[in-house]
């Protein structure tokens, strides 16, 4: 047995155990991204950075395994900042679209990209209470709103745009006109935005992946069918983990700054295998190397794999494969390992997004 | 075309198909294996024989042997030896080391890449004849800037020589070459001895030995002709000495092809008859008929000669390179001779081992590799670890741009790094020895392949050696190309055919290493003082050096010095005594103004402080590092902004991309040094970025990420006015490109000659009128500087305050 102290207090650890271990163990809470029980640690995001005392000296304490007489320094000014700066360096490395364009500029922050997706799934019903309770009235203020979200909405860049407005009057199912003021706009500012509305034309091409551009487009909705078609040329700008993502959570709890613009790394790839109903977009990935490791050394199918090194490196699947031929059975591992919306489900069948 | 350079650079790589893709790989694999670990080697013979790696290649890999897809896609991406497009047929490659840095590599790619017309996209000509690679250091730091082209080496490179040089490689390569291959000759009395290391050749010893040869021919001379290593002396080579009968010894320096003859016939006279005629016509005619005998180095006095070579040897204490310029690397029997594996021979009838590492730790031997950790503690660690199996590995992987001593060490004293790690092994259990050496050093590769080879046929290496129940293997790994690789736990994850990125320590590779046996990881240098140390005792190497660094250490003086070179000083010598009195000062009369020692983990030291002796802790103190022994001079027309921003371009390359903080954090790091050599960066963005150093020192996961701030930090802490002042725009060196201009002083004559070799026509063509350069065409390359015999092209600030 080994004693070590956390924060002053005296612990009891064993040999070979971690200093996260036996932390958890006694009830202290350190943050992770790259960590995952069960699987062998990579020591990669810094986010679990603790400080020994009496070296001085910072360790992850995913991969520190305990030593006696250790004095470990779990929540100092110095640790925390310290922890901070790797969230900050992840986040200006990461493409965060946590909210679509469209669903910022709105001014009841409705959720229109849900919307969309309830539509074109054939669910009038759920985008109907949708819109009713986001909109905190049963009368349509989308009528006499300039139509900030369509002004906003990406797909304006390659055609038209989508036809937020009439989609929404469509779904609320009234066509009465009132002539009340539109509502106030949400307080609640929706982190983090990394690049809103500055895409180029590659990454245009990227994002109209998610839907299929010979969709016929409709600017009058009169029917379901027509609502369906055209909410489905919905690009699906904001992030499949926005509710989910342990980045953002982590951003939010260290009050971090949103990156706007500083970003330094954004390969913006898609890249969509529909039959397995997988999604991975690079620009999103921290390079925790989870997904590669909840798979090591499978050999009954071409799994992901890092390539490339240093700031460039990016997972992928591996260069004698195609894309379309991995992760065939192991498809939802990876996808529910990823802290962030890196690998998401292409469609969420599970339409119990909130429709509060 | 011209035939014959086509027929001679036809490509000798095998035609790419996928039949013969696949028979290629199956080729390699039966000789190299089907294990994992083996994915490194078997893509590097393959890519010997394809000349890139193709997918089928990749492919068929993976069908045949255990390695996964995602193994061979991470391996293959991740070391830079390894492409996957063609390249072409030959290779120029522009060596990215500190001290070609500061003679202006970049201006030499510029211009390589001008006159071979390769465009931005891509890296080979059209006519898929020659490719361009920026290399980390190809260890020939003494003759900066250095460009290889194949196997051929060009030292002192300057831009306006590129068309010269492509063309003179096009027709070497036609050429046939003499044999400078020495044979064995019956013993004579007198000798001639030609130092033969990587800077040596570059520097055209080779064509001298074959000059010497034809002379030994020509006048039947009976003289041994004798190859060495290194000498250090790498300012002054080719450099040859002749012992005469009655012992004397007379050296020559800067030896050319066309003095070979004079200088040897006078000291060594034919003996046959005819030969005797044929000598003394050919004096008579030259000493009437040419300049060549006046202007002779033979002319000149031994004493004079000499002058030259003692200053720069005389304060040096050879231990590692102990009989340097004496020793033949390839030859088993002269090391033995002069004393070799005599250190070995004693320990290995020791009844107490222990004594071994005992006396190794009282010697106060530290890890030459950089760190500095008792060696004789890492060997205690290392031995108490059981196991059936232990590895020792020498770590060749000398990845610093701007040191080269250990690629000297291993390809003039391989002997003697193989009696080290043979004692190592003795003294701690190990039954198994690895070379890590890099690629980029085929040489030293090679002489330690034979040197391996000729200890195995003699019974020094394999089973019960020397009947003493101890046995010991050795094999060597080749890098593939990733300065990350130094790193002991990276090194090992190369070893067993990953990805070379390090994990963390504990636990130690002694207790846990490759393939998780105990592996005791030793850099080169640190072996090869090891016999020494046995041979004359813990004492004395601990009375030589300071009280915490004992013994001598090795360094690579290159840069702004007038003569560089490798050198041997003890440990307590200062960095004045080294720079002044060894390198014989800064040259050109420019002005000493700081020194770079540690390579990329170093730091900079001013010269205010050059009194400061070379001792690990001392150097620490300051904020720099002793490194593995890069020691770059500089002047004042070097820029520290500069100097920082290439050293951390060097690190955020070569970055595992592992953690956070050295992915991400050099990034920034490096935006801001970018902004501010355009003059784009404010005050405010110094103290982030001394804020973003200290974060990225904290939090990175090895030594690399840890120490890649150095360069910065003591940039901004001893040279902080420079810095504030690029915050205004202005370069006091006059370096960065963005905050100069060139412009034409009043001592112009108009003689044209920039015109001419201006290569974006920024210069127009007017004779006898003062020439003005157009600065909105203008890229700053440097030729009409270079070229203008007045000196009248001038670099001044834009922002002109100075």
């Amino acid at each position: 047995m080994i004693s070590i102290r956390i924060n002053s207090r005296e612990i009891e650890a064993s040999e070979g155990e971690t200093i996260l271990e036996v932390a958890r163990r006694a009830g202290y809470h350190i943050p992770t991204l790259c960590h995952s029980d069960g699987i062998a640690h990579y020591t990669s995001c810094m986010v679990c950075m603790v400080r020994e005392k009496s070296s001085g000296k910072f360790m992850p304490s995913c991969s520190s395994p305990v030593m006696d007489k250790m004095d470990i320094d779990i929540e100092s000014d110095e640790v925390l900042q310290l922890r901070k700066k790797a969230v900050e360096l992840l986040l200006s490395e990461h493409r965060a679209d946590c909210e679509a364009p469209c669903r910022i500029v709105c001014p009841a922050g409705y959720n229109i990209p849900l919307m969309n997706r309830l539509l074109s799934g054939g669910d009038l019903e759920n985008a109907g209470k949708l819109s009713h309770n986001q909109l905190n009235t049963s009368e349509i203020w989308c009528f006499h709103c300039p139509g900030y979200c369509e002004n906003a909405c990406r797909r304006k860049k390659i055609d038209i745009p989508v036809s937020i407005k009439n989609l929404q009057i469509f779904a609320s199912g009234k066509n009465a006109v009132s002539d009340k003021d539109p509502v106030k706009p949400t307080k609640e500012k929706k982190k983090f935005m990394s690049l809103a509305g500055k895409l180029e034309e590659r990454e245009l091409l990227e994002w109209l992946k998610e839907t299929d551009a010979t969709l016929t487009r409709h600017r009058e909705i009169s029917s379901m069918p027509d609502a369906g078609e055209e909410a489905l040329s919905c690009m699906h700008c904001d992030c499949r983990a926005s509710e989910d993502c342990r980045l953002r959570e982590l951003g939010q709890e260290m009050e971090i700054k949103d990156p706007r613009g500083k970003i330094v790394n954004s390969p913006a790839e898609k890249k969509i295998n529909r039959e397995t109903n997988l999604i991975f977009e690079n620009a999103k990935c921290i390079k925790c190397g989870l997904c590669v490791r909840v798979c090591e050394d499978r050999t009954d199918e071409p799994v992901l794999c890092f390539i490339n090194r240093g700031f460039v490196s990016i997972i992928s699947e591996p260069l004698t494969e195609n894309f379309s031929d991995i992760l065939k059975i192991r498809t939802a591992e990876c996808i529910n390992i990823c802290p962030t919306g890196a690998l998401s489900w292409f469609k969420d069948n599970d339409v119990d997004e909130t429709v509060k | 075309m011209k035939e014959n350079i086509e027929d001679t650079n036809r490509c000798n790589c095998s035609e790419v198909n996928d039949q013969n893709i696949e028979s290629v790989v199956e080729e390699v694999v039966n000789q190299t294996g089907r294990e994992k670990d083996k994915v490194i080697p078997i893509l590097q013979e393959v890519q010997k024989r394809l000349n890139y790696l193709p997918s089928e290649a990749l492919k068929h890999i993976c069908r045949i042997t255990e390695i996964t897809p995602g193994q061979i896609s991470g391996v293959s991406t991740f070391y830079s030896q390894f492409r996957h497009l063609p390249a072409g047929k030959h290779t120029i490659k522009i060596c990215q080391g500190t001290a070609c840095h500061v003679k202006g590599a970049n201006l030499v790619t510029d211009a390589f890449r001008r006159v071979l017309a390769i465009g931005e996209e891509t890296s080979t000509t059209s006519d898929n004849l020659f490719s361009i690679e920026e290399v980390a250091c190809l260890g020939c730091c003494t003759l900066a800037p250095v460009v290889q082209i194949d196997e051929k080496t060009y030292g002192h490179v300057k831009p306006t020589d590129t068309e010269n040089i492509i063309a003179d490689f096009l027709h070497h390569a036609s050429k046939k070459t003499r044999s400078s291959e020495v044979e064995e000759q019956e013993k004579a009395e007198s000798e001639i001895r030609i130092g033969l290391g990587s800077c040596c050749v570059a520097g055209g010893s080779k064509e001298v030995l074959a000059e010497i040869i034809s002379i030994r021919e020509k006048y039947g001379l009976e003289v041994n002709l004798k190859p060495v290593g290194c000498v250090g002396v790498c300012n002054q080579t080719p450099l040859m000495e002749i012992i005469t009968e009655d012992k004397t010894l007379s050296r020559y320096t800067n030896v050319r092809t066309d003095q070979v003859e004079d200088i040897i016939l006078r000291h060594i006279k034919p003996v046959k008859l005819d030969k005797k005629i044929r000598y003394r016509i050919n004096d008579i005619v030259d000493t009437f008929l040419s300049d060549s005998k006046l202007n002779s180095p033979a002319n000149l006095s031994g004493a004079t000669r000499e002058k030259v070579l003692n200053n720069f040897l005389k304060k040096q204490l050879h231990l590692a390179t102990e009989k340097s310029g004496i020793l033949s690397p390839e030859s088993i029997d002269e090391y033995i001779l002069l004393d070799g594996f005599s250190a070995f021979r004693k320990c290995i009838y020791l009844p107490d081992k222990n004594d071994i590492t005992n006396t190794i730790t009282s010697a106060g031997l530290r890890g030459r590799g950089g760190a500095g950790f008792s060696t004789g503690k890492k060997w205690n660690i290392f031995r108490q670890s059981t196991d059936n199996l232990k590895y020792i590995v020498c770590n060749g992987d000398e990845g610093d741009p701007g040191a080269f001593m250990d690629r000297m060490l291993l390809e003039s004293f391989p002997y003697r790094v193989i009696e080290g790690m043979m004692v190592a092994a003795l003294a701690t259990g190990a039954s198994e020895g690895i070379f890590y050496i890099r690629a980029e050093y085929p040489l030293a590769v090679k002489r330690v392949r034979n040197a391996i080879n000729m200890c195995s046929s003699r019974g020094f290496i394999g089973e019960n050696i020397l009947n003493s129940g101890f046995s010991f293997s050795i094999r060597i790994f080749e890098g593939a190309g990733a300065f990350v690789c130094g790193e002991e736990t990276a090194l090992i994850a190369s070893l067993e055919g990953k990805r070379g990125t390090p994990h963390l320590r504990p636990p130690y590779p002694a207790v846990k290493g490759f393939g998780d046996h105990p592996t005791l990881v030793n850099n080169v240098e640190t072996l090869a003082l090891v016999p020494w140390i046995i041979n004359n005792g813990a004492d004395a190497f601990n009375t030589i050096g300071t009280e915490k660094s004992k013994g001598t250490k090795v360094f690579a003086l290159a840069g702004k010095v007038a003569k560089g070179g490798l050198i041997e000083v003890p440990m307590g010598t200062t960095i004045r005594d080294i720079v002044e009195n060894i390198g014989d000062g800064v040259a050109e009369g420019r002005k000493f103004k700081a020194v770079q020692i540690g390579g990329p983990s170093g730091g900079c030291i001013p010269e205010y402080l050059a009194d400061t002796p070379i001792d690990y802790e001392e150097l620490t103190r300051l904020g720099a590092m002793m490194g593995s022994g890069g020691l770059v001079v500089l002047d004042d027309a070097d820029c520290m902004v500069d100097m920082a921003r290439y050293f951390l371009t060097f690190t955020h390359k070569q970055s595992c991309g592992k953690c956070t903080f050295c992915r991400v954090g050099t990034k920034h790091m490096l935006n801001i040094l970018d902004r501010l050599s355009e003059g784009k960066a404010i005050m405010d963005e110094l103290d982030e970025l001394e804020k973003l150093c200290i974060s990225v020192s904290n939090g990175s996961l090895c030594g690399l990420g840890k120490t890649a701030p150095n360069p910065v930090l003591t940039g901004l802490k001893y040279f902080r006015e420079e810095y504030e002042e690029h915050t205004r725009g202005i370069c006091r060196a006059k370096r960065c490109t963005s905050l100069i201009k060139y412009v034409v002083t009043d001592k112009c004559t108009g003689c044209t000659k920039c015109s001419q070799e201006c290569p974006v026509k920024a210069i127009p063509f007017n004779p006898y009128q003062k020439h003005e350069i157009d600065q909105t065409l203008c890229t700053k390359c440097d030729n009409c500087r270079i070229v203008c015999p007045e000196d009248s092209i001038e670099i001044v600030n834009l922002n002109d305050q100075y």
